[in-house]
């Protein structure tokens, strides 16, 4: 036992206390005045409870199959296939690629007419 | 079979005489308990009076692969937190001699008791950990079985316990000899 132990003993047996004779009668007559309560079994659920509750479970599960499958054989079936492709709207995309393109082709003539102008005036400029 | 475990067999059937000896083997050693944890001394005997009912009426579910004393000091640690929720004292701000039940059964000494630095210096828990140890001498296991705590958190706590208080040893002697 190291030191620190030592004296925290030590200190400890330096608490004195006694039980005085009046704490005592107090207790054993509080003792004598209660009685030990009995631990009561687990009250657990009974056997009828579990088969009932797995029977309900069963049944729910049965009646939910059966709708199910009742609401699927009621839904007509077509014979014919449908067509999707004639289903599908068309996009007319080379209209669009002429709005897409139309500004681009007028930005083009104007800077090829520019470029012209100034191949002209350099021309002229030099006296050629 | 120990005396102990027929005392309790015997409580188990019913038999308060039997309890009245095993309250007998153990009421000092929880009052002693019960004093640093309680805000005075009638309510250190009032929590002795009602751990002990509460293990007579609960015996039954007393398992006998634990220690006695590890569920006994439960039950006390249980009613002392109860005494003192109802007071709302701080144990920590107990410092006045002539308030303190501690101090009042610790007699004159030249160093300070130890128990009463550590009651100041750690918290609740680490104070009844300490106390299980060192003065009990209970198992690091049975205290974290009291205490409701991991073997890891109890000795890491136990650990910092002990550095707290050999520190404040170690500046007691070094005061007591610097006095001469």
């Amino acid at each position: 036992m190291d030191k620190l132990a030592k004296q925290l003993r030590a200190d400890a047996e330096q608490i004195d206390v006694t039980i005085s004779d009046e704490l005592d009668r107090r207790i054993i007559a509080s003792l004598r005045a209660v009685e030990p309560v009995e631990q009561l079994p687990h009250a657990g659920r009974p056997p009828l409870f579990w088969w009932a509750s797995t029977l309900t479970g069963v049944a729910a599960a049965i009646g939910v199959i059966a709708i199910v499958n009742w609401q699927a054989l009621d839904e007509p079936v077509s014979a014919t296939p449908v067509n999707f492709v004639a289903a599908v709207p068309t996009i007319d995309l080379k209209a669009e690629s002429a709005m897409l393109t139309d500004p681009l082709q007028e930005e083009l003539d104007k800077l090829q007419s520019d470029l012209k102008k100034a191949e002209e005036k350099v021309k002229r400029d030099i006296g050629l | 079979m120990t005396d102990e475990l027929q005392l309790i067999n015997a409580a188990k059937a019913g038999s308060a005489d039997a309890f009245c000896g095993l309250a007998e083997l153990y009421r000092e050693r929880l009052l002693r308990f019960l004093l640093t944890r309680c805000a005075s001394f009638a309510d250190a005997e009032d929590a002795l009076q009602d751990t002990m009912i509460a293990a007579f009426r609960y015996i039954h579910s007393y398992d006998s692969r634990w220690r006695f004393s590890t569920w006994l000091y439960r039950i006390a640690i249980r009613n002392a937190a109860k005494l003192r929720g109802q007071d709302a004292v701080d144990i920590g701000d107990l410092r006045d001699e002539e308030n303190d039940p501690l101090q009042q059964c610790i007699a004159d000494s030249e160093t300070e008791n130890l128990w009463v630095s550590a009651r100041r210096t750690l918290t609740d828990e680490v104070f009844t950990a300490m106390w299980l140890r060192y003065a009990e001498d209970m198992s690091v296991n049975d205290i974290s079985t009291t205490l409701d705590r991991s073997v890891s958190w109890t000795k890491v706590n136990l650990m910092r316990g002990r550095r707290a208080l050999e520190t404040q040893m170690n500046s007691a002697a070094n005061q007591s000899e610097a006095y001469g």
